[in-house]
């Protein structure tokens, strides 16, 4: 009786590995699989038939594959798409057609925000597009491309809210959430006390925690509002303005050569307009 | 006494005093080690200033722990006396209860209990209020239902909200230990006291848990360590607890050991007090003399 018991429970030790060890084989299979077919389509149309033109003089990679950090968590840049469950925003197209003029293929990477620049420096992934704020802290471990689009931050509330900014400064119960390590955190703190800020891991939960009452307001960018306004029609408002003068870049390991080629591509993109089309469609400009 | 209850089959390691491979080498580890830590925060400026930043995070960890362990034994000691009980619906209940909460995961069960079942409730509440205004608007019983209807979900701050979370989580396993602790005690003993008259829970109360108390004391303390270091994961609420400003710190300054070594002493102090006063409480409580 007891080795039979013992004999079972061996065989089912052995199940349990041989799952984990099958799944564990299915799961990169499917992250590899699932990385390649958002390359190949062409998100702006205009921009294919500009590109030969284009990428004459641009540097070739040779078909090199670069790892994209992105956060899958900050629309418009990057977020899933509730359909099809793939990510989309301008990050994807913006570096999908960054890397067609460069001859290098894009493998995105999911990655969470916290930790992330720690992540980059340890040279994780080779490039981070998540609608960075370049700032002087941030470049004595970091580098960044040159700024694609300048923002501001703004302060997002309910739709119902009555409270103007400087009434939410002086009301010593508004709790005011927003994204912890941003420059969103650093506004937050400058303009509301620190005991009434909640720094929360992403974007959506800060929103959701807005949406539910857990907090009053949001201090966020002003292109991320929107798009988390389209996400919730009727739910949200930009009660005011913060700031208005927030660079924003792709991030590189210190030192990396991918940063130059990029910049080249990024300057051609500006040169023929398909820049300013991408951000228009992703309501990074008007 | 206690040899005639059955309980001296039980041997106690007594170590020999004097002894050098008898010292508590781990202890001597760990306090050399806390002291470099220690030594760091005081000489080192970067530490000095993490240490600083994070040291209002030990009073919210200490009082999401002191408020939730508690409730957790509590709800253990009547789910395991329910899962105990011969009333099938007590037992069902309690069953099920522990086997769904000891099957989610901490962290999932906090956001199920902060984003689903506190809003849920607070809604359910003012739906409460606004049916019973429509019966009773005036006098004291509508002011009643008046403050239902506008009851406010910030008053179920993201810290009670982990506090309930963990209180339900450990809760569950507080139960198995009670069960456990309950069963280890022979079953002559309630036969004996329902025998002499008592009833069923005075024989609990008087003869049973006692004894079974200074059993479960052990494994009461684990969980008492493990809340927590389990409290750490109310950082997903933001709520503003040792780990969350860790967080904040690593992120604001990009000094990724500095602000995890800090937050590890002030970890591993307080379980090390929490132990010691544990081991305290064994001593104090054993069994054989």
């Amino acid at each position: 009786m007891r080795s039979t018991r013992r004999s079972t429970f061996i065989i089912a030790l052995f199940t349990l590995l041989a799952i984990a060890l099958a799944t564990s084989g299915c799961g990169q299979t499917a992250t590899t699989q699932s990385a390649v077919p958002t390359q190949p389509p062409a998100t702006v149309p205009s921009a294919a038939t500009q590109a030969p033109q284009a990428s004459a003089k641009l540097p070739d990679m040779g078909g090199k594959s670069i790892t994209v950090a992105v956060e899958n968590a900050y629309p418009p840049f990057n977020q899933i798409d509730k359909n099809t469950n793939k990510g989309v925003g301008w990050d994807y197209d913006t570096v999908t057609e960054i890397c067609k003029r460069l001859n290098c293929s894009a493998d995105f990477k999911q990655a969470a925000w916290d930790g992330i620049f720690p992540a980059m420096q340890a040279g994780e992934y080779d490039m981070l597009a998540d609608g960075v704020t370049i700032t002087v802290s941030r470049t004595k471990i970091v580098d960044f491309s040159m700024p694609y689009v300048t923002i501001g931050q703004v302060l997002l509330t309910r739709a119902d809210e009555t409270r103007t900014v400087d009434e939410f400064k002086a009301d010593s119960k508004a709790l005011i959430g927003t994204q912890l390590g941003t420059t969103n955190e650093l506004v937050a703190k400058e303009n509301f006390p620190t005991e009434r800020i909640k720094s929360y891991e992403d974007f959506p939960g800060a929103v959701q925690a807005l949406i539910a009452g857990d907090v009053d307001a949001v201090v966020i960018d002003n292109v991320t509002a929107s798009g988390f306004m389209s996400e919730n029609p009727g739910k949200l408002k930009i009660q005011g303005q913060l700031t208005s003068d927030e660079q924003l870049g792709f991030v590189f390991p210190k030192g990396s050569e991918l940063k130059g080629l990029i910049n080249s591509a990024l300057e051609s993109m500006k040169a023929d307009g398909t820049l300013d089309q991408l951000n228009k469609k992703w309501g990074l400009s008007q | 006494m206690d040899k005639a209850l059955g309980t001296s089959d039980q041997t106690i390691y007594v170590p020999r005093r004097g002894s050098l491979a008898n010292l508590p080498w781990w202890a001597i580890v760990l306090v050399l080690a806390g002291l470099a830590v220690l030594f760091l925060i005081l000489g080192n400026q970067n530490y000095r200033e993490t240490f600083l930043f994070l040291k209002n995070g030990i009073i919210v960890t200490l009082r999401i722990t002191l408020f939730a362990f508690p409730i957790a034994t509590i709800i253990g000691l009547f789910v395991g006396l329910a899962r105990l009980s011969k009333n099938p619906v007590l037992q069902t209940i309690s069953t099920l209860y522990i086997e769904v909460v000891r099957g989610i995961p901490l962290v999932v069960l906090i956001l199920i209990v902060a984003y689903g079942l506190v809003p849920l409730g607070v809604e359910l509440i003012n739906r409460i209020g606004d049916l019973g205004m429509a019966l009773v608007s005036t006098g004291v019983i509508g002011g009643i239902f008046t403050r239902l209807k506008l009851f406010n979900i910030r008053v179920v701050s993201t810290e009670l909200r982990a506090i309930i979370a963990l209180a339900i989580g450990y809760g569950a396993f507080e139960a198995e230990v009670f069960r456990a602790g309950i069963q280890s005690i022979g079953k002559g003993q309630m036969e004996a006291a329902r025998s002499l008259g008592m009833s069923y829970f005075q024989a609990m109360r008087l003869i049973i848990l006692p004894q079974a108390f200074r059993r479960i004391l052990p494994p009461l303390g684990n969980d008492f360590i493990a809340l927590l270091k389990d409290s750490s994961l109310a950082t997903v609420l933001a709520v503003n607890e040792l780990t969350q400003l860790t967080r904040i710190r690593r992120s604001s300054t990009f000094r990724v050991m500095e602000a995890f070594n800090v937050a590890a002493f002030l970890y591993l102090s307080m379980t090390l007090l929490l132990s010691g006063f544990v081991r305290f409480l064994e001593r104090r409580y054993k069994i054989v003399d």
